[in-house]
């Protein structure tokens, strides 16, 4: 490959795959657009569902309490469904513009939810803490049944390991958004250098 | 709710067209930013879905072809960082050379598109963006127009490209 013709090199970098690899990927693609159409269904379905259920509850018992927690929860419906449609918008933008302008919103992100991680695991031990404060002073008030159903070992020995999972899927996530992040960062100083060579 | 997204996309062609047109070039986008086999069907899929989930954005003021390369593009980039096994791609070159345990040998085997796709992927992910748009056959104003920069800084990222590209197509030899 001595002759450096990028021409001749853009026509040798578009040859046309074989129709075996063609095919896989029309029914790959196929197969995408089908989850992606389901999902939509679903989701939408879900929310209906869950929509018309509160509304049914709310209706077979019409008290003050029973619409005042109705009309909360399907605010709350609304506003997480407001909220998740907002985000797919926002990654549809960063996907169709410009690559610089993705890699900041990336970061920005992936900075978010490390602060948002280290915050959940620093705040797990206070956390563990009003928990036990509350379940000693819930206790006064129960049935004998219900405390020795909470003093079991097998429930401490569950919510030790529940706790454990956590902390230990936050450490994950913490070191894999990291490592995300230094890689974003790389990639970021890597079009800043281009930027300044060609400003040069 | 699909029907509704789907008759929103102005004028765009049905998804199985699409990816008739230009399945090939997401190809060779996957290919350019993932070696691993495996790796590289996943983040086929995934640019197969931000392209059927980003097609009711596209207007036609921009070519199909020039926004489908975009989106192939961001998405291969957003891919690779989440890769936890890769190095970062800055310094891909020297990893790739260092892990190589005989790369005469590899190289040897390889044909010239395999080598031209190799030397690509080894790349700095600016000058790769640029060297895939010009191989793909993108004029300068539509490369230009992508990466959102002016001219003269596409001329000159696009000549360190070349000589990193005809460097390493020198050394693979």
């Amino acid at each position: 490959m001595n002759d450096f013709d990028l021409d001749r090199l853009g026509d040798v970098w578009r040859q046309q795959p074989d129709p075996a690899e063609l095919e896989r990927l029309r029914k790959s693609a196929a197969a995408v657009a089908r989850r992606a159409r389901l999902a939509q269904i679903v989701d939408v379905g879900a929310a209906i569902a869950v929509g018309t259920a509160v509304i049914v509850l709310v209706l077979s018992n019409p008290t003050g309490r029973t619409f005042l927690l109705g009309g909360a929860a399907l605010i709350f419906l609304l506003g997480s469904n407001i909220r998740q449609r907002r985000l797919r918008q926002l990654e549809l933008k960063s996907l169709t513009g410009g690559t610089e302008d993705m890699l900041d919103q990336s970061i920005e992100r992936i900075e978010a939810t490390l602060r948002h991680n280290r915050l959940s695991l620093i705040l797990m031990g206070p956390m563990v803490l009003v928990g036990a404060i509350f379940m000693t002073a819930a206790n006064s008030d129960v049935d004998s049944a219900f405390q020795a159903a909470m003093h079991s070992p097998a429930l401490r020995i569950l919510a030790v390991a529940a706790l454990a999972g956590v902390a230990a899927y936050l450490l994950y996530a913490i070191r894999r958004g990291r490592r995300e992040l230094g890689r974003l960062r790389a990639m970021r100083e890597a079009y800043r250098q281009e930027r300044e060579k060609s400003a040069q | 709710m699909a029907a509704v997204m789907n008759a929103a996309a102005s004028a765009a062609p049905p998804f199985e067209t699409i990816v008739s047109d230009y399945g090939p070039l997401i190809s060779r986008i996957a290919s350019s930013y993932e070696a691993d086999p495996s790796l590289r069907e996943d983040l086929t899929q995934q640019i197969l879905l931000a392209v059927w989930q980003a097609l009711p954005t596209w207007r036609a003021e921009s070519s199909l072809k020039t926004f489908i390369a975009r989106v192939a593009q961001n998405r291969s980039i957003s891919f690779v960082t989440r890769q936890v096994r890769q190095g970062p791609v800055a310094e891909l070159p020297e990893r790739i050379e260092a892990d190589a345990p005989n790369p005469e040998e590899q190289v040897m085997q390889m044909n010239e598109r395999e080598m031209l796709m190799e030397a690509t992927r080894r790349l700095p992910l600016p000058q790769r963006q640029v060297i895939i748009l010009v191989l793909e056959g993108f004029t300068y104003p539509e490369i230009s127009e992508m990466l959102e920069i002016p001219a003269n800084a596409l001329a000159l990222r696009l000549s360190r490209a070349k000589a990193a590209l005809k460097s390493m197509l020198e050394r693979s030899e």
